[in-house]
């Protein structure tokens, strides 16, 4: 069995790498997939804290370069997927700490037994980012619709097309207010695909439920009520090979706008 | 009395939620029952959480409190210590437990001694008044033994219960006023003794129960030596109030409490705070006059001692010395290691970043049987 090692990179900070990585994956392993997520973030680590599984963490990806344990000591088990494991980042060290090959045979190591690899990139297109790609098969371009974040994902396309591993790369928009797209205040996913043209794997409403859920450690897609939760279960099944039609943003934000009245009609009461 | 505070409603009777909230509706209307505390006598049917809740809620709804249950099925006494309601057995049952059917000699001489106040009234029977006269001296010893009110004092509130029981039972008893008194009062008197016997037995019973959890936390640390990571526990109950209490489980008192080789060590003084990402690495002692924020690294050869909030990593005696100790005036560490026992701050409290005014209660980890145990520091 050789599963596929996908990267998610963005160039970049805070657009919602490690949110999407830790969702994704999370996502995957509820599907029924096996998936190990490898946050390659040294000395910036987060992906553990989404996770939940900070305090579970005895041996990192550094320890397992530098041979002080064995790839299978290091996985930790998600406290309710079995199906799920993290590698994580040492939190004390930096990203010379790892090179560019020694991630690439980790990445084939993890490949023989699980189906999905998910290598959560740090930011920047330095050390780090050349790590990160290089196991990689395929890639996830995170952006927001914001003229800095897709000048960035633009550069870091451009890096991807000249690396020889990446067969395929696909955009993820991440962020998306409908409200805003409306009133011309932001650019829509429609123009954020057209000026990078570049397959669109997903599009991620912004919704406050993220906020909450990174505090207390718990991955939105378990929470059935949140929209970005479904919007990443709808990215998960696209990589899986289902085809999903893309969710209705508009929709359920004029629900939620409905519920907001009601609300605020019976506050007004 | 107790009798003014406590209401026993019998409602053993009744098999389902709906009989036992509709005679007891019935009961609490008929009495005036605002701000007593009810003794809820059911029989061995199971009653979930939401069956006892809506109990309770009738209960307060007529201005009493539910204080304590009577049944002897364990899923209900289960429920009802969730909903921190007291629980008993019934006590035909308690004392079918301890004393069999036997009934001794001890219970005529102790008939005697609570009847002897008005024991004038009393016709007896020939050898029986023989053998109360013959006592007499022995009872009064023990009625000055039994200090029933400073016993009281000493019991927790399910012996209260227990006790005014008794006391209903008896202040019915004397106020019938009838001064013939046959057998059938010596066959209540009797019944009585075994209540107040069984009650001093609580006192016994409770002791018992305490040693068993003892020797329970002994088999779990056992269970548990052999887990590569595991969650380190508060050796102390943590909502305890009363000091005296928990100075026995004090850890200078106890045995495994073996002299510190690493005191003996130079000791590293650090006067800042510990951020994230950085390591601290000592062959002795370390004292840490500041916070460790999470993602830092404690590791010491000897012991470890913050004088803040200890939210890092703490790795002390960190080249096998496993009777090496970690103490923080605030202890958060996502993990604690000590010699080759690793753990992990436990789920349900897995807070990364602690606020500098919470309250501190300084803690030391030590390992008790391979697992890292966290003490209270005594303050004396």
């Amino acid at each position: 069995m050789t599963g596929s090692v996908i990267v998610i990179t963005s160039g970049k900070g805070g657009v919602g790498k490690t949110t999407t990585s830790a969702n994704i994956g999370t996502a995957l392993a509820n599907l029924g997939n096996k998936v190990v997520l490898i946050d390659t973030d040294i000395g910036l680590r987060n992906l553990d804290l989404l996770l939940g599984l900070e305090n579970r963490i005895v041996y990192t990806i550094v320890d397992v370069v530098e041979e002080r344990c064995k790839l299978k000591q290091a996985l930790v088990k998600d406290k309710k997927n079995p199906n799920l494991c993290l590698l994580a980042a040492a939190q004390t060290r930096d990203k010379s700490a790892l090179d560019a090959d020694q991630l690439k045979e980790i990445c084939t190591q993890l490949k023989e037994e699980f189906d999905y690899v998910l290598v959560d990139c740090p930011a920047g297109i330095e050390q780090g980012f050349q790590n990160a790609v290089a196991g990689a098969n395929e890639a996830i371009v995170v952006t927001t619709p914001e003229m800095s974040a897709i000048r960035d994902a633009d550069r870091i396309i451009g890096l991807l097309e000249s690396k020889e591993g990446v067969e395929r790369y696909r955009l993820l928009v991440n962020r998306v207010r409908p409200k805003l797209i409306k009133s011309n205040d932001m650019m829509g996913v429609d123009d954020v695909v057209d000026i990078l043209s570049c397959d669109l794997i997903g599009v991620i409403p912004e919704d406050m439920n993220i906020i909450t859920s990174t505090n207390k450690g718990e991955p939105v897609v378990n929470d059935e009520k949140s929209i970005a939760g479904r919007a990443y279960i709808n990215v998960a099944k696209r990589i899986t090979g289902e085809e999903v039609p893309l969710l209705d943003i508009e929709e359920t934000n004029n629900i939620i706008d409905k519920i907001k009245k009601f609300f605020s009609k019976k506050a007004q009461d | 009395m107790y009798d003014n505070e406590f209401f026993v409603v019998d409602m053993a009777s009744c098999s389902s939620t709906g009989e036992v909230i509709n005679s007891l509706s019935l009961a609490l209307e008929t009495l005036d029952g605002l701000g007593k505390k009810i003794i809820l006598k059911l029989n061995d049917s199971y009653y979930n959480q939401s069956q006892m809740l809506s109990i309770q809620s009738l209960i307060t709804s007529y201005g009493c409190t539910l204080d304590t249950i009577e049944t002897t099925n364990e899923q209900t006494v289960k429920v009802a210590e969730n909903m921190n309601i007291l629980v008993q057995k019934p006590i035909e049952k308690r004392v079918e437990e301890k004393y069999g059917n036997e009934t001794g000699e001890n219970n005529f001489a102790y008939f005697s001694m609570t009847d002897s106040q008005n024991s004038d009234d009393i016709p007896l029977k020939e050898s029986d008044e023989l053998h109360f006269e013959a006592d007499l001296d022995e009872i009064k010893r023990q009625q000055d033994n039994i200090d029933i009110k400073s016993d009281l004092q000493n019991l927790g509130i399910d012996a209260k219960a227990d006790f005014s029981q008794i006391e209903a039972q008896t202040s019915v008893s004397y106020n019938s006023d009838d001064v013939s008194k046959t057998l059938d009062d010596y066959a209540k008197f009797n019944e009585m003794q075994r209540e107040t016997s069984s009650y001093n037995q609580n006192l016994q019973y409770s002791d018992e129960n305490s040693q068993s959890v003892d020797e329970q936390k002994i088999d779990e640390v056992e269970n548990a030596q052999k887990k590569s990571i595991g969650v380190y526990k508060k050796a102390y109950d943590e909502n305890l109030q009363n000091e005296q209490q928990w100075e026995e489980v004090d850890f200078y008192e106890t045995e495994t409490n073996e002299p510190i080789i690493s005191d003996t060590k130079n000791t590293t003084y650090i006067n800042q705070t510990l951020r994230s990402g950085q390591i601290l690495e000592a062959d002795g002692n370390v004292v840490i006059i500041g916070d460790c924020h999470p993602g830092s690294e404690i590791r010491a050869v000897g012991d470890i001692t913050v004088w803040g909030i200890l939210s890092g990593i703490a790795h002390a005696g960190y080249k096998g010395n496993n009777s090496a100790k970690v103490r923080a005036l605030k202890m958060n560490a996502i993990q604690i290691r000590i010699g080759d026992c690793y753990s992990r701050r436990p789920d349900d409290t897995n807070i990364p970043y602690i606020l500098k005014t919470s309250i501190f209660t300084p803690e030391e980890a030590r390992v008790v049987d391979g697992e890292v145990m966290l003490f209270k520091i005594n303050q004396n």
